[in-house]
């Protein structure tokens, strides 16, 4: 047993004893009850488990929960599914995903849209060129397993969030 | 005999449970209900203007939606903890099963309860016939499939069963002992099914299915190979049937130079339906009340129901539930994979093993590779002549096995509709199709998207593109020579519902630029790389030919509307798709959708007897007098069915409401007598930006409308119920001195703010039990066209481009039809190159199958842009929806082939196609 913090979508949990061997998706399921972030595979295949680490560095990852330690996320932050809408209002990316009708089981869902946030921020920090956009979503949600779109819709709801706001994710041409 | 459904339950169980089938948020969790339905219940509400998913906002932000996502504690009444289940399960079936070895094992980690065979006999639990087989394998036996479940253990903690779990998977703990090679059992069924058409278009078939039945063996041999009748031309059916085959055969093996024949195999694999969320639930058993609590996620809500109560229903005392309540949540995924799946048993035995504690099973990756349901690995032989001068099919053999895995599940229903497919599109005016269905020792196989007619339609396409070679016709020219016209008559002698469009689908595909750009295409191909493109074009049935719509739709004063439905929300966005039909009606998106609904009905008093399959016309004849009979109350969600099954009740009630209950307040408000002439004309009314309007009158709010509908305690509530058999059932009802005719054979109303009261149909006609003889009267057809890029250094292929054209009527939700056809696209992408199962002890029976070994297409194997699709506008505007989840993926296949084939000269006859083979067959 191992004690651990960690803060999530901004909240503090913790120290805690857990056992060293309990992953972070149970953690976060079965002792949080926090269930927005998925179980699908177990084996970091599918990353429905996917959340948002926020390094002190001030750079934002995702990562998978299903196969990593809750111990491993020791004194750090992270965001999950839950965290992203603010006093009942959607993100960006969340109500591009609904109007774009993104997915449609759901299940994968809080891995797109913590991977796409992550992309939207990174991009923001550090633009790409127009001719770069598709190749780059396409290489951020490849990771991602969605076994109803076929990730068009997904795909169309980031760069539509991008393009309506190029002045901050692109260059100048 | 006519008995309730309860009664129903009853009655099939011999044992007094009382069977209650509730959504899960309705029964258990007050506030789930505002954050499943979107509009009017959240700030951000695109759905109530027509754009967004009435579930997109529960999705997006990590709402408790699914049956995983529930525990103990956030169901109120519940025991405040959870207790969790291990569902163990053989990964030998060749040895005979000696029993657990639990050793491994430590204290901390070890099962407060073990459920074993001999234990579920000893409480009486009974298996229920669907799923006939032992629920465990009884030690001292072989089991009768890999992943057969041989015990289930039940740990106190999460921390107990979390680290029991991982080492039990290192160590599999099953002692097994002699071995005596794989269980061998009969074939699960089968069937043949031969017509031979009359001499012009106009003249009755000689021999058909529809005319003699449908014929099945005497017997097997080697408990595969089916024995047929001798053959009879004026035998019985299966005689009969057998003369006629054997008549085919027997001109498809003449020599005649005029005549152009392929004889060809085709096998397809098993895959997983991969769902994204593996399938679970949690079950308390309440000793006190005697009540069984379950939260399950299925396809087949009242299957799933009636399959617990029969499961207890011989029970002993302390197993015997007097109540069971089941509720229903979203699913993550479902493909078929959940309709009549097994695993609700084992989550209400853990429950009534261990009375008093919540307990919750679920499985992991491994677990749903290992005891998931599958798609069927088939065998086919096709034999098909073509004359020579002008294209036209002549005749067609064709022989399917399936591998059916360990239990019956649907493998011969599969069987069958695969049987129905195998002429595709075309006009074969004869046919000789025989099926058969086998055990085996893999996962059991049953329902996945396609049912069959994608491994059918599959070998057939490919055949009939190489047929296009040889004939030296191009490949859409000769499916046009050969389509199946609006009238013709199916393989199995009936003719289709409505106008058969695979002509306009086939134009559609003929000039797209991917056709028309082929060969510039192919002479553009890089060094080092082959392009090719390929097309192919099908037709898929959609409906069971025993389908159920309940609905009940309500207005408040407001002008709020709500809507609960039967039908399940797996993804396709069937709420949306509810509330968009029912606004054609009612003028607004409904404020309210829930669905997996089966307990909002009672007012309608329903009851059924009989198996609506196997009914004869006379039992259905006497049963339809009593007014409250139909013929099934409530199927599960699949078959394609929602869109024309799923959302017609609420079409139909939806429509009762506007005329009955805002016409009428309308007419009020307008200040219209009831005896003007205008009164009548309420189909000239038109919804529009929220108003009603009419000609030469002020729009009027529907708000208004509403508030004047209760107001003069006008309709302001309808219920409804529908069966389909291949047509819809009809009654007429009286309702404010109008005689009412519409396709729905039960109606309750609610006037004002009162109770819903039943009204007593008359003039009922249900559809002739006859069209059970039918494989299918509802299809979609649809066409692909794929261009490749193969690396011949390496075989890796690249999908280019693609197109894919469907026709399905009226489209309720224009985004989730295009997302069906994207993801159908993605699937179909994986099952011709990635996905595969090896069957037996290779295979996910092992319990070492996860992701990562089993390749599912990513985004980068479908590239945003690469897929172009369209939608065929209906040909009238109210030409009903048509299901077409399924009919998308299955055209792609074939055109992947096709386009291989195009690219290097090999023409794959099997799945999937791997690098590989395609390395090898560039060499």
């Amino acid at each position: 047993m191992t004690s651990f913090t960690i803060k999530i979508n901004g909240k503090t949990h913790g120290p805690t004893e857990v056992r060293d061997d309990l992953s972070m998706n149970d953690y976060l399921r079965e002792y949080l009850g926090m269930t927005g972030t998925k179980f699908g595979c177990g084996a970091a295949q599918c990353l429905a488990c996917a959340v948002i680490v926020d390094d002190p560095d001030g750079t934002s990852r995702t990562s998978p929960t299903c196969v990593v330690p809750a111990i491993a996320f020791n004194g750090q932050s992270i965001r999950t599914v839950e965290g992203h809408a603010k006093d009942g209002e959607l993100s960006e990316l969340q109500r591009a995903f609904v109007t774009h009708f993104s997915f449609q089981c759901g299940y994968c869902t809080a891995g797109f849209v913590n991977e796409g946030q992550v992309l939207l921020e990174r991009l923001a920090k550090q633009p790409i060129a127009r001719g770069d956009l598709d190749k780059t979503i396409q290489d951020s949600l490849n990771g991602h397993i969605c076994r109803c779109t076929g990730y068009v819709k997904y795909h169309e709801a980031i760069r539509d969030v991008v393009l309506a706001n190029d002045q901050r994710y692109l260059t100048k041409a | 005999m006519s008995v309730t459904r309860r009664e129903f339950v009853k009655l099939v169980t011999s044992s007094g449970i009382v069977l209650s089938l509730s959504r899960l948020s309705d029964a258990a969790e007050p506030t789930f209900r505002t954050r499943e339905t979107l509009p009017g219940s959240a700030a951000f509400n695109p759905s109530a203007m027509g754009k967004g998913r009435v579930d997109g906002m529960a999705k997006v932000t990590g709402a408790k939606l699914y049956a995983s996502d529930f525990r103990a504690a956030d169901l109120p009444g519940w025991p405040a903890a959870t207790s969790h289940a291990l569902l163990l399960r053989a990964n030998d079936a060749t040895r005979r099963y000696e029993g657990l070895d639990l050793s491994k094992l430590e204290p901390g980690m070890r099962p407060t309860v073990v459920v074993t065979e001999a234990d579920v006999k000893r409480a009486g639990i009974r298996v229920p016939d669907f799923y006939k087989g032992d629920l465990f394998c009884p030690v001292g036996t072989t089991p009768i499939y890999l992943g057969q479940p041989v015990a289930l253990l039940i740990f106190e903690t999460f921390d107990a069963y979390d680290r029991a779990r991982v080492v039990l998977r290192d160590n599999p703990p099953y002692k097994f002992g002699a071995t005596t090679g794989p269980a061998v059992l009969p074939p699960y069924g089968s069937n043949r099914f031969t017509r031979v058409a009359g001499a012009t278009a106009e003249a009755p078939d000689v021999f058909s299915p529809l005319l003699a039945g449908w014929a099945s063996p005497i017997g097997y041999k080697k408990a595969e190979i089916p024995l047929w009748a001798q053959a009879k031309q004026r035998g019985n059916t299966n005689a009969r049937a057998t003369f006629y085959g054997e008549e085919i055969r027997a001109e498809l093996a003449k020599a005649d130079p005029r005549t152009l024949v392929l004889d060809r195999n085709f096998t397809t694999q098993s895959i997983d339906p991969m769902f994204l969320e593996p399938e679970s639930g949690i079950a308390w058993y309440d000793a006190g009340k005697k009540a069984l609590e379950i939260v399950i996620g299925v396809q087949s809500p009242g299957e799933a129901g009636e399959t617990l109560a029969d499961l207890f229903g011989e029970a002993r005392g302390a197993f015997k539930p007097a109540q069971i309540n089941a509720h229903f949540a979203y699913i993550g995924g479902g493909f078929g994979g959940r309709d009549h799946t097994p695993l609700p048993m084992y989550v209400a035995l853990a429950a009534m093993f261990y009375p008093g504690h919540a307990v919750r099973l679920a499985h992991d990756r491994y677990q749903q590779f290992q005891g998931g349901i599958k798609r069927h690995a088939f065998k086919m032989r096709t034999v098909m002549s073509f004359d020579r001068a002008s294209g036209k099919m002549r005749a067609m053999a064709a022989d399917h096995q399936l591998d059916g895995g360990g239990l019956a599940n649907f493998s011969i229903n599969v069987a069958d509709v695969a049987a129905g497919s195998a002429t595709g599109i075309y006009d074969v005016p004869k046919a000789d199709i025989t099926t058969v269905a086998v055990h085996s020792r893999g996962v059991t196989a049953g329902s996945m998207r396609g049912y069959g007619t994608l491994q059918a339609m599959t070998a057939l396409e490919v055949l009939v593109d190489e047929a296009a070679t040889q004939l030296k016709i191009d490949p859409i020219e000769l499916r046009r020579r050969n389509a199946l016209p609006t009238n013709g008559r199916t393989n199995f002698g009936n003719t289709y519902e409505g106008v058969v469009r695979t002509p306009e689908i086939l134009d559609k595909l003929e000039a797209h630029a991917i056709w028309r750009d082929r060969a510039a295409e192919k002479g553009k191909a890089s060094s080092g790389w082959a392009v090719g493109t390929g097309v192919a074009c099908v037709t898929k049935d959609f409906g069971t030919g025993a389908d159920c719509t309940l609905a009940r739709v309500e207005i408040a004063p407001d002008g709020t509307i709500s809507i609960d439905s039967d039908v399940v929300e797996m993804g396709t966005a069937i709420g949306t798709a509810l509330a968009n039909r029912a606004a054609y009606s009612l003028g607004a998106v409904s404020t309210r959708v829930s669905v997996a609904r089966t307990d909002a009905y009672d007012a309608l008093g329903l009851v059924k007897s009989y198996d609506p399959y196997t009914i004869t016309q006379a039992q259905q004849d006497v049963a339809a007098r009593n007014p409250r009979w139909v013929p099934e109350i409530s199927s599960p969600s699949s078959a394609s069915v929602g869109a024309h099954i799923g959302t017609h009740g609420a079409n139909e009630a939806a429509r009762i409401l506007f005329r009955y209950g805002l016409w009428p307040a309308a007419l009020d408000l307008w200040g219209l007598a009831h005896s003007d002439p205008r009164a009548q004309q309420w189909a000239k009314a038109k919804w529009a930006g929220g108003k009603l309007t009419f000609p030469a009158l002020p729009p009027l709010a529907l708000a208004d409308v509403a508030a004047k509908a209760h107001a003069r305690k006008g309709v302001t509530g309808v219920m409804v119920h529908g069966f389909n058999r291949w047509a819809w059932a009809s009654a007429t009802f009286s309702i404010d001195g109008d005689a009412w005719t519409a396709d729905i054979d039960a109606l309750a109303v609610r006037r004002g703010g009162g109770e819903f009261i039943r009204l007593n149909r008359r003039a009922v006609k249900f559809p002739p039990t006859v069209f059970n003889r039918f494989s299918t009267a509802y299809t979609a057809a649809a066409g692909s066209l794929v261009r490749v890029e193969i690396e011949r250094a390496t075989g890796n292929l690249r999908i280019a481009k693609a197109y894919t054209v469907v026709e399905c009527g009226s489209v309720l939700v224009p985004e989730a039809v295009e997302g069906q056809m994207e993801g159908a696209f993605a699937m179909a992408v994986g099952y011709t190159l990635l996905e595969n199962l090896p069957l037996y002890e290779d295979g996910p029976g092992n319990g070492r199958w996860n992701l990562g070994q089993y390749v599912l297409a990513r985004a980068s194997d479908v590239p945003a842009g690469t897929l172009d699709t369209e939608i065929l506008p209906p040909l009238r505007p109210d030409d009903h929806p048509k299901g077409m989840a399924e009919v998308v993926m299955i055209p792609v296949v074939p055109a992947i082939l096709a386009a291989i084939n195009d690219a290097i000269g090999k023409r794959f006859d099997t799945l999937p196609v791997t690098p590989s083979m395609l390395k090898g067959a560039t060499a």
